[in-house]
């Protein structure tokens, strides 16, 4: 057997094994039947026909799709190519790249390893697009959607290498490379330039006609001609039927081999790139093991500006300063972008008729603050799920571990508080000089007088569910705070951030049961009692959340190093 | 200082370290050795802290690390042989750090006087990152020392350090331990552990196979008599030390 293949089976069958292996703990026994009774119950169910089908395969979600596969895209030219996407394991650069190897035959193994996680996001997402219905059969939905993720996977691959060669040769990299820049720049312009011509198409028209509007000016042209090619890849997954789907089909395989020609064609000096992209990745995963140095970083800023330390104090106030210096250093603003494009399209379509910049404002800051609920612990990362990596200096410092819990948690939600409040702030004030007002005043202003309350617990709740996946199961959560991006981590992203909701849901059940209590005993539909309401379900769900961070210290206690590999 | 009674650990079916049994009197220091795999890091992270005991007590300044870990641990340091540090902290918010989490008096004068003494003035705002592994080595052990504490645990210490880091060290560890701290050194440099070392504890797959001063061992082991550590360490633990 040739020598890579032989490496990648061995690989992928230890891998296997030994996840098999991890199932034998009673706790990811137990976690694996939750998680899959989980799966079946939002995967397995009887499929929907009708409004169900009609959102998922209609015409606007293909079109959002694309623009967000445009968007992601572009994302790795304008802001950088994600640099992990060449990141071999430590035993790979040692033994591989000294070896009689061409750098094409390295790639070729990257390509083919990959698609390990294009085959796993592939099975997910064919079974979520099968809650839309029958349309097309599976095989042929699991081939188009293969297809899809493969040429991303490709593009995402290609961009890296891109990028290593304008690193390693400067300018004349750029000039070798200069066809792919050429080609985002022909695409970005016809798709701005269909956008600014057609606004009025879908701004101010409110939320039901926005997205059509939306994707009547990305179907119609100048912006089909730059969108053409991401049409071309994207079609066959959205396609109602056969007929549909072999017309399709082709033109997407023909994009496939393109990026396959391409990036085994990009004979870019990739080596640095990637051994510094594979260092930070084994720093990930032996550091912790407590066993290597963490010292090979190159993620955070050099920027020197500190925050002051008390010299006396609670010692646990001192991991959460470090925390913020983690969160000051490492936080990657370019995330953020998602979110507050989505929330600027929406204010845009609810709120931008007749020039209403404060409604804009003021939806547009309500709609980021909620995103953040959703998205922000995914962003914010500079808690347990980042210093699990350190988990035998964590374990050696005189604190209690619910305190380092406590710290730990306050880390992530007091930034996500502060930020949310200030939009809360900012959407109140500008509302007072919307021109439409279609939330009375005496509720806006029980929204903002109990919201430092609420906010504060929601997110407490949010972070501690997720600072509990890290220490419950360290071995299937990412660590670090990279946030995971690219195909692999897809749909493996999308089941986790609903898996949080979901828990988050469940916690919100007492909150409930006693907010709707009190709604019987007082008026709440009124202002000031709308705002105890709020203000009582929000103490109690940090009741429960005080009760679930001291459960996860004496989690932390017993965890130790080689136990999480 | 430093006690550890019946100390086990079992990972499963494996048994890393059974029934390990020693004592460190304050200014003393015992030397931990043993080939690989012997047990040595287990034993160590147990008595840091890192991992609990299966079975068996530890004791650090007379804080057992069930009852009252965290008083046990502010007596304590652990210098791990590969340096564990925050990658987004300076080498001076490093130290900040570990004075605020052990309560140290006077940070603002020890500082600077640790920094020289560690040749890191000038590496003050530099990220672990942008430091040479000697460096970080010495970060980390400015860190461990900065508490004063009156228990030290060092992991292979020399690990990364250039000669005058070398003698430094070694002029470090026996200061310590002349000003009363307890001390546990683990290493595979045999005439490190020669120089400086009061007792040795010698672990063989995790069983303790010598324990005491080396006259103690000699008088218990008569055949080894003369011979150098090299020799008695090869004949306790029954490995040949000879080239295949």
């Amino acid at each position: 057997m040739n020598a890579l293949l032989y490496l990648s089976w061995t690989s992928a069958r230890n891998r296997f094994l030994g996840a098999f292996r991890r199932v034998r703990s009673p706790r990811y026994a137990a976690a694996l039947i939750v998680g899959s009774l989980y799966i079946w119950s939002f995967l397995f169910r009887s499929p929907n026909r009708g409004a169900t089908a009609d959102f998922l395969l209609g015409r606007p979600s293909q079109t959002l799709i694309t623009l967000l596969m445009v968007l992601t895209l572009a994302g790795a030219w304008v802001f950088g190519a994600d640099v992990t996407a060449l990141a071999f394991s430590q035993a790979e650069v040692s033994m591989l790249f000294p070896a009689p190897l061409s750098r094409r035959q390295l790639i070729g193994l990257k390509l083919f390893r990959s698609q390990i996680a294009v085959l796993i996001n592939t099975l997910i997402w064919v079974f979520v697009l099968r809650r839309g219905g029958n349309l097309l059969p599976s095989p042929l939905r699991a081939l188009s959607l293969w297809i899809l993720f493969s040429t991303l996977n490709l593009h995402r691959l290609g961009a890296a290498l891109v990028q290593a060669a304008w690193k390693q040769h400067g300018r004349i990299g750029a000039r070798r490379n200069r066809y792919s820049i050429a080609a985002f720049a022909f695409i970005g312009l016809f798709i701005v330039a269909g956008l600014v011509v057609h606004r009025s198409s879908y701004l101010g028209r409110g939320i039901g006609e926005f997205f059509s509007g939306l994707s009547d000016v990305l179907s119609s042209q100048p912006a089909t001609i730059g969108l053409y090619p991401f049409h071309l890849i994207v079609a066959p997954t959205f396609a109602h039927s056969i007929a549909e789907w072999r017309v399709a089909v082709l033109p997407a395989i023909g994009m496939f081999l393109l990026h396959v020609l391409w990036v085994m064609r990009t004979d870019a000096a990739f080596e640095d790139a990637a051994i510094e992209a594979s260092a930070e990745r084994a720093r990930r995963i032996e550091a912790f093991r407590g066993r290597r140095s963490f010292g090979t970083i190159t993620g955070p800023k050099a920027g020197r500006a500190t925050l002051r330390l008390a010299a006396k104090g609670h010692p646990a106030l001192a991991i959460f300063w470090k925390n913020m210096l983690c969160l000051q250093r490492t936080v990657q603003l370019r995330l953020f972008v998602g979110p507050l494009a989505m929330a600027i399209a929406f204010g845009a379509a609810v709120a931008s008729a007749g020039g209403d910049t404060a409604g804009f404002v003021s939806v547009t800051s309500a709609t980021f603050a909620l995103m953040m609920v959703v998205f922000g612990g995914r962003l914010i990362r500079n808690d347990l799920r980042h210093d699990m990596l350190h988990l035998p200096m964590l374990k050696s410092l005189p604190v209690a571990p619910s305190h380092v819990v406590f710290a730990e948690v306050a880390s992530a939600a007091l930034p996500m508080a502060a930020l949310q409040l200030v939009l809360v702030v900012i959407s109140y004030f500008a509302s007072l000089l919307a021109s439409r007002q279609p939330i009375p005043a005496s509720i806006r202003l029980a929204v903002v007088v109990a919201s430092p309350v609420a906010v504060l617990a929601i997110n407490g709740a949010l972070i501690t569910v997720q600072n509990g996946m890290a220490v419950l199961f360290p071995a299937w959560v990412r660590l670090g705070s990279g946030v995971s991006t690219g195909v692999e981590a897809l749909g493996q992203n999308v089941l986790a951030m609903m898996a949080n909701l979901v828990t988050l849901g469940i916690a919100l059940i007492p909150p409930m049961i006693v907010a709707w209590t009190s709604v019987l005993f007082l008026n709440a539909s009124r202002g000031l009692s709308l705002a105890f309401v709020l203000v009582v379900a929000s103490i109690v769900l940090a009741i429960e959340t005080y009760g679930a961070m001291l459960y996860l210290g004496r989690s932390l206690k017993r965890v130790e190093p080689l136990q999480t590999v | 200082m430093i006690s550890a009674q019946t100390l086990t650990k079992l990972y499963g079916d494996f048994t890393a370290v059974r029934g390990v049994t020693f004592d460190v009197a304050p200014g003393e220091i015992l030397g931990l050795v043993g080939p690989n795999g012997a047990g040595k890091t287990t034993t160590l992270r147990c008595l840091a802290g890192i991992i609990t005991p299966t079975e068996g007590t530890i004791a650090i300044a007379g804080h057992t690390m069930d009852d009252d870990p965290i008083a046990a641990k502010r007596a304590l340091a652990f210098i791990p042989d590969e340096p564990h540090l925050f990658e987004y902290l300076s080498v001076e918010e490093h130290l900040r750090f570990i004075a605020r989490m052990y309560g140290v008096p006077d940070v603002e004068n020890r500082l600077p006087v640790l920094l020289a003494e560690m040749e890191l003035s000038e590496k003050g705002r530099s990220l672990p990152g942008e430091l040479s592994r000697g460096m970080r080595q010495k970060l980390a052990i400015a860190c461990g020392l900065l508490h004063e504490p009156s228990a030290l645990i060092l992991d292979e210490p020399l690990t990364g350090l250039d000669p005058a880091g070398m003698r430094r060290m070694r002029a470090t560890i026996s200061a310590r331990a002349s000003r009363g701290a307890g001390v546990i050194l683990s290493s595979h440099l045999l005439n490190l552990v020669e120089e400086l070392c009061s007792k040795l504890l010698v672990l063989r797959q995790g069983e303790c196979v010598a324990y005491g001063t080396m006259d103690e061992i000699i008088a218990t082991h008569p055949e080894l008599n003369g011979r150098s550590l090299e020799d008695v360490f090869l004949a306790l633990t029954g490995e040949s030390g000879e080239a295949s």
